[in-house]
């Protein structure tokens, strides 16, 4: 059984950011889902783990969200994946 | 990591300068305006200025949010946090901004129970497992970070958390920026917009900016190559003597925002009649309380806050900085007097302040900004 209840050690290095201060979301990878509760278990790039409030959006596991102060607030589509469809317009072919 | 690495591509990074040069006017000079912290953090991780003409010039905006709150709110926390059985709980960043008598850290120091945490719900679990004291959690942040502390009041109204409540300073990105178009002493032809603001509030609401005062504004994501592709947008529609609203963040922000978000906001919240702005001084309806479904866990009201008034020192120019007049490096403290270990002005404190951003990235390049 998945443990949403963990609570990570906070740690804020003000060289580098402090995301919840900032006006700073994370890209996060959904692993687990609990819509029950309305929460879910995310990662991040480099393998974090975080309980997530996942209420505000809709979201399946393996999907990518944005995460702001340990709430998602936005899904990121795909279909703007990709370099040359980042911007056709200012991107030379 | 998809999504984050095809956004710090070099080549295409360069790529997108080359078609910026294409678009100025070497003749003209172009003043654009990140509005965000977090965009002036990315431009000196990034050095993105470097990549762009001399002709283009980024001026860093207020939407830092630890960097606008004022002395006197820090010094009504502080006493709210010296209470007795008082667990007092807020941001990282936070913690370091100097009140008129110290900071956070400092009253931490002197016995206060000062805790930080990473989201308002860990500030609510601290709650659950004291439940013979009184847990208030310190809330700041725009747009980005107001639903997060709503859902935690929705849960703790829930679950019936009677020790747990929440000072709360966030605010609102609109008012502040029309304030600062309205101001005379400034020039600016454009805007890099708040992506994650936008997220939450979507588009729409920036569109007074092109109606009203005929300026372009670009709604940015915060890699090295958004903000790059959104300066060719800005730039392109001033080329073109255009001026609307655009949306360069498009994977991440709908144009009318997270409508479940504005919804539990809505429930929460409701705007101040006016709040102080470190710098910008009172600025009507730009910024949230808790609604009277919420009064109970207004920390407020349930608590005697002192209310404490605190002029900005003399030396600081944060105001100056926050509002793109002069340069960080242009104020008399600036990496003299304060520093990130020991700043006096709240620019300094937070990693997207102007002034920290500028002091650990960005002064080696001070001598090319002089030219």
């Amino acid at each position: 059984m998945t443990d949403f209840t963990t609570v990570p050690e906070p740690e804020c290095d003000h060289t580098t950011g402090c995301i919840t201060c900032g006006d700073e979301a994370v890209a996060m990878t959904v692993l687990k889902l609990d819509s029950e509760r309305g929460l879910a278990l995310c990662a991040d790039d480099g393998g974090r783990r975080e309980t997530v409030e996942i209420a505000l959006v809709e979201a399946a596991e393996g999907d990518v969200v944005m995460v702001h102060a340990a709430t998602a607030i936005a899904r990121v589509e795909a279909r703007d994946l990709g370099g040359r469809e980042l911007g056709p317009e200012a991107i030379p072919a | 990591m998809k999504f984050v690495d095809e956004f710090r591509d070099a080549e295409l990074g360069r790529a997108v300068a080359g078609e910026i040069l294409a678009t100025v006017d070497p003749g003209r000079h172009y003043k654009v305006m990140e509005v965000c912290g977090g965009h002036t953090h990315s431009i000196y991780k990034y050095a993105i200025d470097d990549l762009l003409p001399e002709n283009v010039e980024l001026v860093h905006g207020p939407g830092c949010p630890v960097c606008v709150i004022p002395m006197g709110r820090v010094d009504d926390g502080i006493a709210l946090a010296q209470q007795e059985g008082v667990i007092f709980t807020c941001f990282g960043d936070m913690l370091r901004v100097p009140g008129s008598k110290g900071s956070f850290l400092d009253a931490k120091a002197e016995g206060a129970d000062i805790r930080m945490v990473y989201s308002p719900l860990d500030a609510l679990r601290l709650a659950k497992s004291n439940p013979d004291r009184q847990v208030i959690f310190f809330a700041i942040g725009f747009e980005t970070t107001a639903p997060s502390t709503a859902l935690t009041l929705m849960r703790a109204k829930a679950e019936g958390i009677e020790n747990f409540t929440v000072m709360c300073s966030h605010v609102t990105i609109v008012p502040p920026l029309r304030a600062l178009l309205d101001s005379p002493d400034l020039r600016l032809d454009g805007f890099i917009g708040p992506g994650h603001v936008c997220t939450v509030v979507g588009a729409r609401p920036f569109e007074f900016i092109p109606a009203d005062y005929d300026k372009p504004i670009v709604v940015s994501g915060f890699e090295p190559l958004d903000v790059l592709q959104s300066v060719h947008m800005i730039l392109k529609q001033l080329a073109e003597g255009r001026s609307e609203v655009e949306n360069q963040y498009k994977r991440v922000v709908p144009y009318e925002g997270n409508l479940k978000a504005l919804e539990v906001l809505g429930e929460v919240f409701e705007l101040r009649p006016h709040f102080e702005w470190r710098g910008l001084g009172f600025i009507s309806q730009s910024a949230l309380k808790l609604s009277e479904a919420y009064a109970d866990f207004d920390a407020e009201e349930r608590f005697e806050v002192p209310g404490v008034r605190v002029a900005d020192p003399k030396a600081c120019q944060c105001g100056e900085v926050l509002k793109g007049v002069i340069k960080p490096w242009e104020c008399k403290v600036f990496g003299t007097a304060c520093t990130p270990e020991r700043p006096i002005g709240t620019c300094m404190v937070s990693p997207e302040g102007a002034c920290a951003a500028y002091y650990n990235y960005g002064r080696f390049s001070q001598d090319r900004e002089a030219v």
